[in-house]
């Protein structure tokens, strides 16, 4: 496992691994030069359970997985005024964005990357503006953005999601779910996860997935509507209180048994079982609405 | 063994919180579970404050001796032992924090300082309020969180200035949000005032100051990147 600094290579199909030796390195550099400044691509061998960071001010960002063991970076740069480092440090792949001068508008900040990465990769991604789209990666995740939009789909692992305005999608994700924002939205899609806690203050979440037996659902925001969606296979003790927005309830739920529930006084609160009450699901706004209904 | 209340505990906290182990506070641990939660926040914010990397790029030496000389300048950090008990209760708070946060670069401290503070200063409040009278409980939240609605402010104000010269998105989207969590505050202190023992709108009014705390570090930092 080697080290390399990033520089802008254009590949092609015909151009193997093996051929790339340094002259045809040296030759395709001098080559983009005049061919394709702005589309940049990088290779870089890993083993088992590799670390990508990727540090972007604003651009898309999409990260696939794949099956070779392999991280292949292409990145797309919106001006000759910004600069993608790109190298590795052992098992770890540092990705990052920097302006070439001082007085540099977003638009000339933009790059866009494709990112392919073996599917037990742990990401960490900070990209303030744009979007980032991560599908079937397992492993864990962090993703730190503050306009741009999130979308996860299959991924596992401990994944933790923090935008301030950006929203949030988590489609068919297993493991564990953080995320929290100012005024985002979440939409969390067939999940099957055994911890969910999602907080957002001005934003809306709708929950339709699966409540596993043992996991724990945490949904908070401060105004907005929380909306769960849930089957009549699944089994849930549910707490859900609105300070001074509605409950609305289509679950047939039975009254609580033993009295371990910290019981507001305040604002419209619903406790009860559904089933045998083995998942927990804990529903909290000020003065948004909470929908508990039946899945289509 | 005495048995031990509230009070004295959080007179005592700060030996408790630095490895001090004695048998009247760990039965009133085990028989309070406000005290107790007290303990396991302060214990959450401790952990995360060291797992943050020491690699994390540092802030400008001006934001930190600014925010630093704001604290002093609210009394919450000064090293003088003040007169009134309430005021002294504050100040030690504030000294441990230092030395709890002592190992974390300064970008990170700044707004897991101000969150930490705001975490304390809610938390000396809390395991009162159950058994004093509204007026009692309003009075102490009045001053523990005056000054940090004052830090706060200030802190808002450097920010924003540091953001003037930028105006992209992200500066849209930070003083949008900025402006959201402004509005959830005073909604929620509405609340408080109207039922100071709420304890769901006290809970908001502190995730509202954590929020605001936290939006404020990072527009500090990105203020930084564009000037």
């Amino acid at each position: 496992m080697s080290t390399r600094r990033f520089v802008p290579v254009q590949w092609s199909s015909q151009v193997t691994r093996k051929a790339a030796g340094l002259l045809t390195a040296g030759l395709l550099l001098g080559v983009s030069a005049f061919a394709s400044p702005r589309r940049q691509e990088q290779h870089f061998k890993v083993d088992a359970r590799p670390v990508i960071t990727i540090h972007n001010p604003n651009g898309l960002i999409t990260v696939k997985a794949w099956t070779k063991s392999e991280v292949m970076v292409i990145s797309t740069l919106a001006s000759d005024q910004v600069a993608v480092d790109a190298e590795q440090m052992g098992n770890r792949v540092d990705v990052s964005t920097h302006g070439l001068s001082d007085s540099l508008s977003p638009d000339d900040m933009r790059t866009d990357f494709q990112i392919n990465v073996p599917e037990d990769a742990e990401l960490q991604i900070h990209n303030d503006s744009g979007s980032v789209s991560v599908a079937n990666v397992m492993g864990d995740m962090n993703v730190e953005t503050v306009a741009a939009g999130v979308d996860l789909e299959d991924a596992a692992g401990y994944l933790t999601v923090k935008t301030v305005g950006g929203s949030f999608q988590c489609l068919r994700c297993a493991g564990r779910i953080e995320v929290s924002s100012i005024s985002g939205n979440f939409r969390l899609i067939d999940l099957r996860s055994y911890h969910v806690w999602a907080q957002t203050s001005t934003g809306n979440i709708l929950f339709n997935g699966e409540f596993l037996p043992n996991g724990t659902y945490s949904l908070k925001n401060y105004s907005g509507v929380i909306e769960v969606r849930f089957s009549p296979a699944d089994s849930f003790d549910m707490s859900a209180t609105s300070l001074k927005g509605k409950v609305n309830n289509e679950a047939k739920l039975t009254p609580p048994t033993h009295q371990h529930h910290f019981v507001p006084k305040w604002g419209n609160a619903l406790f009860g079982t559904f089933n045998q009450g083995r998942a927990k699901v804990e529903l909290t706004s000020f003065d948004g609405t909470i929908n508990i209904l039946k899945r289509d | 063994m005495a048995i031990i209340k509230c009070e004295e505990f959080l007179s005592r906290f700060e030996p408790w919180m630095e490895g001090e182990r004695h048998a009247d506070i760990q039965a009133h641990l085990r028989n309070c579970p406000h005290c107790h939660a007290i303990v396991n926040d302060l214990n959450a914010i401790q952990a995360e404050a060291r797992s943050w990397s020491s690699s994390e790029t540092d802030a400008p030496e001006r934001v930190w001796t600014a925010l630093r000389e704001q604290l002093e300048k609210e009394g919450l950090i000064r090293d003088t032992v003040l007169d009134s008990k309430r005021s002294g209760r504050q100040a030690a708070s504030a000294r441990w924090l230092w030395g709890l946060f002592g190992g974390v670069p300064r970008p990170v401290l700044a707004g897991a300082y101000l969150a930490a503070l705001i975490a304390v200063a809610f938390a000396l409040s809390g395991p009162i309020h159950k058994k004093v009278n509204e007026e009692k409980w309003l009075e102490g939240t009045r001053i523990a969180t005056s000054p940090l609605r004052a830090e706060l402010n200030t802190a808002e104000q450097n920010s924003a200035l540091s953001l003037a010269s930028s105006n992209s998105d992200v500066s849209a989207s930070l003083h949008q949000n900025l402006a959201i969590v402004d509005n959830y505050i005073a909604l929620c202190e509405k609340s408080v005032r109207e039922d100071p023992q709420n304890e769901i709108a006290r809970d908001y009014l502190y995730e509202a100051y954590r929020q605001k705390a936290d939006l404020l570090a990072q527009m500090s930092e990105r203020g930084e990147n564009v000037q």
